[in-house]
């Protein structure tokens, strides 16, 4: 939206977070490659082809917005006040084009009123020709509503214009119902017909078609078109040539059964090549892949991967201070506003300094042989360099010592550029002598290091699976498919789970015969062992090495089991409807029993079917939408008319779900003539019993009138609720949210992971969802556990508490402050820190009345020499 | 465990104005498990003394010392070297503490650093409460384990009086009517026939009723 | 993002706010700072839970501390904010700045240098 430099860093979170050249904007002086001061451009550099051996491919190619150019009604393109979501994104964003100002493309005024339109280049057969549902646009238009408000300096009114909201995602529903009812977002179930731009004024003028039927016309500042993913032709060309089938959309052809596996084997597929979807599902997608990867290569885990020897360490426990400082110049970045040589000169003259240095690039790998060489050639024992942040070059300069066995915490930084040229540029005086400030507060802390010892613990290579469901049973083959060890300990007397009521999959694959070889296979794997009605009675450890106790069936002999992860897999059921009077009339049923009914009854005798939308979901008992009940309800709905074409089919909603591919067969269901009627959540059905069937009556929002209609079948399309986990959870000491659902360690980076380390979880456990969802979140579980499990050992930080138990006065004071229950006072009155569990946060250091805990790396004495030496001559 | 509090700065400084050279020193016992006196406390005074006094324009030596426990004379003991530089000892033991390390070395002015409050327990980290007066014979066995000596404001020995309303004590609101738990108790072990049993009036010779008191053990002395 | 800030705010690290000691703060005035704040993660935030809570409520006894010995309670203060409000951070650094500007050096400083420092 706004011009770009020739060289540009694509946004600010890019990986490598390095510059590149726009050729389109370059005029090709070639100046750069001259000035560059690190040698990092070559300027003629041309496209090579390379060759690589691979045992697996995974095809990860993402997708591109919808350009909605060619939908001439919505005046994308002619009118500058229309922009696309993603252009909206860049408008709100701190880095884009307007700084984070909310302002309109054309005359850089603050809307206050923006619409929304949903559904563009998605849902529409017509005139795109994409008859899926790209599944993310409701919630980001949400949530480019909610935050054009917050960063507004005027009201603004938002409105969405919608078909159905389609927030199916785990909490999803909730952040919608905040939208509206809190922060005042509007929603519209509308068609648009055209938009108009008024001349004057440059607003946007709305034609659209309301739920009732009428025609209608709003005004507003800014128009933001929702647009949909879809697959650029290039990747069609890549599937080509690397024989991978895809659908009509362009999405890698998958089976519901293998969710990330192609047409060809040993290539997978994650990401939104593989259908659409959002950034968690896309992430445990990746693992997914990940995982059915490493299946295929598992014999050939670590070949060719290279490992560095260490030197042993030196031991300079003993020995005087003898400090090192190395002064980084950045290029220019520290060096163009501190005067870096007066730095080192300093630097020099500080106690126990024995070398100093400036470096051009101090993390350059020239440099590094630099360093090793001095500390090696004038006996250095502490390491200063003066350059950047920690955060990204710590580790590098710890295994530099590391690498002339020095031990790895004697190593101490000052940030010379973050906190200090780049921030005082304009002041080289006092930027220079703050970096002698920082250098002074890093070396008095440096004379202070100790050296530590990270402890390094084994890790017991056998993954606990609770639950053995299709998750649990998934994530097991995971494991043992890559050669780890699994146990699953189901607490029924049966494989299988949930998926053990279930007939068919939408798309109409056999499911019981899925399970039953499923279930062949876990029970025929050597490395995998079932332990049936067996119960979880007790849990301890840390990641790597747990025990766990578990009383196994049908005895309830106890079992003490070693292991290095836990996968969660505990699953959910459907929900027992008390409401629209199921349990009292029988032509009353959930859509599962409806399912079986089907199955086993067929539909011959049915006239009318009627099904009722969000059963046991969306309300206040549990306010989230269970995801899979809408597809539920089309699947049976399509089966009836299979089975009996005759037989009319209601279904009553309250916006319909079928999201991604799913769309198709909602389309197919209306093409066959099933019903569709939207209901409002205050004026849901009324259902009575009746000899001749189970009325019920609802209002038709086009005929603006009741309708009374006779059932032979009443479905409820009856949501999900998650197993009874609480002791589970409290046993575990996992978290769960309101509604019992496990909670994950990051909504979006740490989908399958739980905060607690070594423990993962999938599933219905997580959220409801679908089963090739349900296997996608098993395998990439078992992904996250395979990574942690192929190490031989864990390395702990020696970032950790320590007690000085002489001084403990036992009060219990770190006992309670600890955030992970660590601490605890042993048998000698004493409190105790396990070095394997302690995080390292120091609040038991700061909180102990006695003094007597002393965080590594942090002592207070190390603290306070900062602060000394900053503060040194002041008094 | 001793419960103790802070004394207010001004007034510890108020005590030490005319002095130059100052020891305060901590118990590593009662008073460091009720943050009244330990050594991150110790640490805390030294700091604002000295900020105070250089702000003054006053240059004090204030040095740091704590002690395992200053009710024992072994660990007072320990003093014995360093206590003549000093002009004054603030003591942020308890009332015991203070009271012994000033019999022990009579020629120092010894201060104390905190108020000694009660006997009693933690209820949550920052809240502390009286349990104990020690009244020298105790009566917990007859009283379902809740002592109306010292939990009930008027040390009833057969309550509740009539300022009991709703089961809190007519002076606060909030405190409990220590008969209202004793009888609660006693129901719930299923003994309410005690309460029936009039407990004799108390022998107040054990407590300071009898003047100072000592505990003294034949068969553990030689 | 590379905003400018007042060059006497001096950081040091610590791995959670709930590290910081109120020793440590004191310490600070005691060798002559003018100011100390304490940044910590937003409420709610803390990777260890309530380590930030905590800090707040030091940071609070540090204040009535100096307070009440003439120093100025006022000089130290506790901030939350996330990584990502670079701009936040330098307006911090801008308004502790003019705070302890308004207010005139550490009492108890002897010399008339400025100076200002940051856990």
């Amino acid at each position: 939206m706004d011009e770009r430099k020739a060289a540009y860093i694509e946004y600010a979170q890019a990986v490598p977070l390095a510059f590149a050249i726009d050729p389109d904007t370059c005029i090709g002086c070639g100046l750069c490659e001259a000035m560059c001061l690190a040698k990092a451009i070559n300027y003629d550099d041309t496209e090579r082809r390379t060759t690589l051996s691979v045992g697996a491919l995974i095809l990860s190619p993402g997708s591109q917005g919808f350009d909605p150019s060619g939908l001439e009604l919505l005046g994308y393109g002619r009118f500058s006040n229309v922009v696309t979501s993603e252009e909206f994104e860049r408008i709100l964003s701190a880095s884009g084009p307007y700084r984070g100002h909310l302002m309109r493309p054309l005359d850089r005024e603050g809307p206050r009123r923006i619409a929304w339109i949903q559904c563009v280049g998605s849902r529409d057969v017509n005139l795109c020709g994409n008859g899926y549902c790209s599944s993310v646009c409701c919630m980001y238009a949400i949530k480019e509503a909610m935050i054009a408000k917050e960063h507004s300096h005027g009201e603004l009114d938002c409105t969405v214009f919608n078909i159905d909201m389609r927030t199916f995602g785990k909490d999803y529903e909730k952040y919608y119902q905040r939208a509206k009812d809190k922060s005042g977002v509007r929603f519209v179930k509308s068609r648009i017909h055209t938009i108009d731009e008024v001349r004057e004024t440059g607003d946007l003028s709305i034609e659209y078609v309301d739920e009732g039927g009428e025609l209608k016309r709003e005004t507003f500042n800014m128009v933001v078109l929702s647009v949909g993913l879809r697959i650029p032709d290039s990747l069609l060309d890549l599937a080509r040539r690397l024989g991978v089938e895809v659908n009509k959309y362009k999405f890698a052809a998958t089976h519901p059964f293998s969710p990330v596996s192609t047409s060809r084997p040993g290539i997978f597929v994650s990401g939104v090549f593989q259908g659409p979807k959002d950034i968690p599902t896309s992430v445990t997608e990746a693992s997914a892949a990940a995982c059915a990867a490493a299946t295929v290569l598992a014999e050939a885990r670590g070949r060719d991967a290279k490992s560095i020897e260490m030197p042993v360490e030196i031991d300079v426990a003993e020995e005087e201070p003898r400090i090192g400082v190395f002064v980084c110049n950045c290029g220019i970045n520290i060096g163009g506003v501190v005067d870096v040589p007066a730095v080192a000169e300093y630097a020099a003259t500080l106690p126990n300094v024995v070398f100093t240095d400036q470096n051009l690039f101090t993390c350059s790998q020239d440099t590094q042989d630099k360093i090793k060489e001095v500390i090696k050639e004038k006996n250095l024992n502490r390491v200063v360099v003066a350059s950047c942040s920690p955060r990204t070059h710590e580790q590098m300069f710890q295994e530099t010592l590391q690498a002339c066995g020095l031990n790895k915490y004697l190593f101490e930084m000052a940030n010379i550029r973050n906190h200090n040229s780049w921030v005082h540029g304009n002041d080289p005086e006092t930027a220079t002598n703050k970096a002698k400030d920082l250098v002074r507060m890093a070396v008095a802390r440096a004379n202070l290091l100790k050296p530590l010892k990270e402890k390094r613990i084994p890790i017991n290579r056998r993954g606990l699976v609770i639950g053995g469901g299709i998750a649990g049973m998934n994530a097991a083959l995971g494991l043992a498919d890559q050669g780890f060890e699994a146990v699953i300990v189901e607490k029924e007397a049966q494989l299988g789970g949930l998926a053990r009521e279930l007939t068919t999959t939408i798309e109409g694959e056999d499911i019981q015969a899925y399970l039953y070889e499923l279930i062949e296979k876990v029970n025929q794997h050597k490395m995998i062992q079932v332990l049936t009605e067996s119960l979880i009675v007790g849990f301890t450890g840390f990641k790597g090495n747990f025990t766990t106790e578990i009383l196994v069936g049908p005895r309830m002999y106890e079992r003490k089991i070693q292991h290095g992860v836990v996968i969660v897999a505990t699953g959910a059921n459907e929900y027992k409807p008390k409401e629209y009077l199921y349990g009292q009339d029988p032509r009353v049923m959930t859509q599962i029993e409806l399912g079986k009914r089907l199955e086993v009854k067929g539909a011959s005798d049915l006239k009318r079917v009627v099904m009722i939308q969000c059963v046991g979901s969306r309300n206040e008992e549990n306010p989230n939408c269970s995801r899979v009940c809408c597809q539920s309800a089309v699947k049976n709905a399509l089966h009836i008319k299979e089975l009996n074409p005759d037989a009319e089919v209601y279904i009553l909603y309250r916006d319909i779900r079928t999201y991604g591919l799913l769309e198709d067969y909602f389309t197919e269901a209306r093409r066959k003539g099933v019903a569709f009627f939207r209901y409002h959540v205050d004026n849901p059905p009324v259902v009575e019993s009746a000899r001749e069937g189970v009325i019920v009556t609802f209002k038709d929002h086009l005929l603006q009138r009741d309708l009374q209609v006779p059932a032979d079948l009443l479905a409820l399309s009856s949501g999900m609720v998650p197993e009874d986990t609480e002791e589970l959870a409290s046993i575990l000491k996992l978290p769960r949210n309101e509604e019992g659902y496990f909670i994950e360690a990051h909504v979006k980076l740490r989908p399958v992971d739980l905060a607690n380390e070594g423990i993962f979880l999938c599933g219905t456990a997580h959220s409801p969802k679908l089963i090739s969802e349900t296997i996608s979140q098993a395998l990439a579980a078992a992904s996250r556990a395979t990574t942690f499990l192929s190490q031989p050992e864990i390395v702990l930080s020696a970032v950790t508490a320590n007690v000085d138990q002489d001084r403990c006065a036992a009060c219990l004071i770190c006992v309670r402050a600890c955030p992970y229950d660590v601490p605890r006072v042993n048998e000698k009155g004493a409190s105790e820190i396990d070095e394997a569990l302690c995080h390292g946060c120091g609040i038991c250091a700061a909180e102990c009345p006695a003094k007597a805990i002393q965080l590594n790396w942090y002592e207070d004495e190390q603290v306070l020499s900062k602060v000394e030496a900053l503060l040194e001559g002041v008094l | 465990m001793i419960v103790a509090k802070q004394k207010p700065i001004e007034e510890i400084i108020e005590g030490v104005r005319d002095y130059e050279k100052i020891l305060i020193a901590g118990c590593n016992e009662c008073v460091t498990v009720c943050e009244a006196g330990g050594k991150k406390e110790v640490g805390i005074l030294a700091s604002a003394l000295r900020m105070y006094f250089m702000n003054q324009g006053k240059n004090m030596k204030i040095d740091e010392v704590t002690l395992e426990r200053q009710c024992d004379h072994e660990y007072l003991e320990e003093l014995r070297k360093i206590i003549d530089r000093y002009d004054v000892v603030i003591s942020l033991a308890c009332g015991a503490g203070v009271q012994f390390m000033a019999e022990k070395y009579f020629r120092t002015r010894v201060l104390p650093g905190v108020d000694t409050c009660f006997m009693g327990v933690t209820e949550e980290r920052g809240v502390w409460s009286e349990r104990c007066q020690g009244c020298g014979k105790c009566i917990l066995g007859e009283t379902a384990g809740i002592c109306p000596i010292s939990r009930c404001a008027k040390r009833i020995l057969n309550g509740p009086c009539g300022g009991s309303t709703k089961g809190k004590c007519e002076i606060d609101k909030e405190l409990d009517c220590a008969w209202q738990l004793i009888i609660d108790r006693l129901n719930e072990l299923g003994r309410l026939d005690d309460y029936e049993k009039i407990i004799p009036i108390k022998d107040w010779s054990t407590e300071r009723a009898g003047g100072p008191r000592r505990v003294v053990r034949e068969d553990l002395r030689l | 993002m590379r905003i400018q800030y007042p060059e006497n705010i001096k950081i040091i690290g610590v791995p959670c706010t709930g590290k910081v000691d109120v020793l440590h703060l004191l310490r600070a005035f005691e060798k002559g700072a003018d100011g100390v704040y304490v940044v910590g993660c937003l409420e709610g935030d803390c990777r260890f839970n309530s380590g930030n809570l905590r800090a707040r409520k030091r940071v609070e006894q540090a204040q009535h501390i100096l307070e009440s010995i003439g120093v100025g309670g006022e000089r130290v203060q506790m901030y939350n904010l996330s990584s990502g409000e670079g701009p936040r951070f330098a307006e911090i650094a801008v308004e502790m700045t003019e705070k302890i500007r308004k207010m005139g050096p550490n009492p108890i400083k002897i010399s008339k240098e400025k100076n200002g420092c940051m856990i």
